[in-house]
């Protein structure tokens, strides 16, 4: 597609509505930059996931700095993969990325304090010493340390038995 | 479980009964739940996938409620599409590939999702707007689960969910409605503008981001912290009621200022459905939607609209393989689908097969 103002090809194209009616603009940089239209700078080309990472930084803020490296010692999980794919790793999560996590719960719920239906049972939040035995065990398996495994699996089990 | 069984029934929630059940077709609540030593599904291994679903058929079986347990990995796609068209499971359940599993209960009231996006999706259907007796048997069945399970949970946010989306109550509190009228008259996105300022969700009939197939809408409550399981329902009892007034009000100004060109309309429907040698799904739907607003206007005398509501689901393609015993490409389907709805519809006064 050609500029509208000149021969150039044109590599802005902007829709505008002006009174409910739709206008499109395509223009080459000069003529775009002529019109007064802000271009952004010009993007560095990067991997999708570069590109999804520099957009969550930017929507997210300050925060990110300290949380980005931020990873829950049970699960693995880091904070960036969660704003990535949008899922914790496990229960911990919550009191690990709590300074995170909170403005987003803000954010969709209004409100950051549960109301209504309580466990009867009093066995709250989660179970660090078992999570981290779990995220123990998966290593160890992942490591093929089968010895260190077993030992972990049979802790885990002596703990069933506990309860 | 032998799935076969289950095409010769269909679900109480279609059944057509209960209040406003012309345009609700059914009431539906969902509880997400997770236990506290675990994993979100997500980050857990194969293995303690499989320990979590141990647990879960642990005190699924200890539960008063008479529940038969689904293993889903060992099932063929056709079972999974199965399942997911009876709205016993999600289409992300049925595409996974590790150890899952559904616990569905008598007349497919209650199903329970394990290995879900939660360890646990529970879930309870009525026919008709009846959120409060749906709300009484999720709750009770909840206290029996949770007598055996050690559910993730925090005083400030209450129940953890593996999207911060859910967490507090983890409910959803939902109910499908038949608003074919609204479409027609091009008044739904009106409505659905209206619902999302007081942040409730619009979705098809297979949920998130499928289509309103039928003109079948679920609306639902987005927010999940700060209100209790109440209130949200509440909230949903005090909408609905103004979304069917619109609906039959909308009826009214069809038949009054139409009449001729809707009775039309829906014998032509109805004559098609009765004659086709092949039919899409769409076209399906689409028509059914017709026929079961003529029915409840008094059009159409000499079929149910229990009937019409199992066509919905009866006609879908893992369905109809499942009625016909075997494997069918879409073309064989579209005749096969004809042929099931001539004979379903083809003979004098109709009503539900079980």
């Amino acid at each position: 597609m050609t500029c509208q103002r000149c021969a150039e090809d044109a590599s802005i194209h902007l829709t505008e509505t002006v009174d409910g009616e739709a206008r499109q603009l395509h223009l080459c940089v000069r003529c775009a930059r002529r019109a007064g239209i802000v271009l952004p700078e010009n993007p560095p080309t990067l991997g999708l996931d570069a590109v999804v990472e520099s957009l969550i930084k930017a929507n997210v803020g300050e925060l990110v700095g300290e949380l980005a490296e931020l990873a829950c010692p049970d699960c693995g999980t880091k904070f960036m993969e969660f704003r990535t794919a949008g899922r914790l790793g496990c229960p911990a999560d919550y009191e690990v990325f709590r300074k995170g996590l909170l403005p987003l719960i803000m954010k969709q719920h209004g409100v950051t304090r549960h109301v209504g239906k309580t466990p009867k049972h009093s066995r709250l939040g989660a179970n660090r010493a078992r999570l981290r035995l779990r995220a123990a065990l998966r290593d160890a398996i992942s490591l093929e340390d089968y010895e260190h495994a077993a030992r972990l699996r049979d802790q885990l089990r002596q703990k069933d038995a506990d309860r | 479980m032998n799935l076969d069984d289950l095409t010769r029934t269909s679900g109480e929630w279609l059944r057509g009964t209960g209040p406003e059940s012309d345009i609700v077709m059914c009431s539906r609540i969902r509880l997400a739940r997770n236990l506290n030593d675990f994993p979100f599904i997500n980050r857990a291994s194969r293995s303690e996938k499989a320990e979590i679903e141990t647990h879960a058929r642990g005190a699924i079986a200890a539960a008063t409620e008479s529940l038969s347990y689904v293993e889903l990995n060992q099932r063929s796609k056709l079972d999974l599409q199965f399942l997911v068209e009876r709205q016993l499971i999600s289409r992300e359940l049925s595409s996974a590939d590790y150890p899952r599993g559904v616990a569905i209960g008598a007349h497919e009231n209650i199903s329970i999702m394990v290995n879900e996006e939660d360890h646990l999706r529970i879930q309870a259907m009525h026919s008709g707007l009846s959120l409060h007796d749906v709300w009484e048997r999720i709750n009770a069945l909840d206290d029996q689960l949770e007598e055996r399970l050690s559910y993730a949970f925090s005083p400030q946010l209450g129940y953890l969910t593996a999207c911060p989306t859910n967490v507090g109550t983890g409910i959803r509190v939902g109910v499908m409605l038949h608003l074919p009228a609204l479409v027609q008259t091009k008044q739904i996105d009106k409505v659905f503008r209206a619902l999302q300022k007081i942040n409730l969700a619009v979705r098809g009939l297979y949920g998130e981001g499928t289509q309103a197939f039928g003109d079948f809408y679920q609306i639902s409550n987005q927010q999940t912290l700060g209100n209790s399981e109440l209130e949200l329902i509440r909230n949903l009892t005090e909408v609905v009621p103004q979304i069917i007034e619109y609906e039959r009000t909308a009826r009214q100004k069809l038949v009054s200022e139409r009449r001729q060109h809707l009775h039309d309309q829906v014998s032509r429907a109805y004559g098609v459905l009765k004659t086709a040698h092949t039919i899409s799904s769409e076209e399906t739907m689409h028509l059914l939607s017709s026929v079961r607003m003529g029915i409840n206007l008094g059009l159409i005398d000499d079929l149910e609209i229990p009937t019409v509501n199992e066509l919905f689901i009866h006609t879908q393609p893992a369905h109809l393989q499942k009625l016909q015993g075997t494997t069918l490409e879409v073309d064989e389907r579209n005749v096969a689908r004809a042929s099931y709805l001539r004979s379903r519809l083809s003979n004098g006064r109709h009503s539900e097969t079980n």
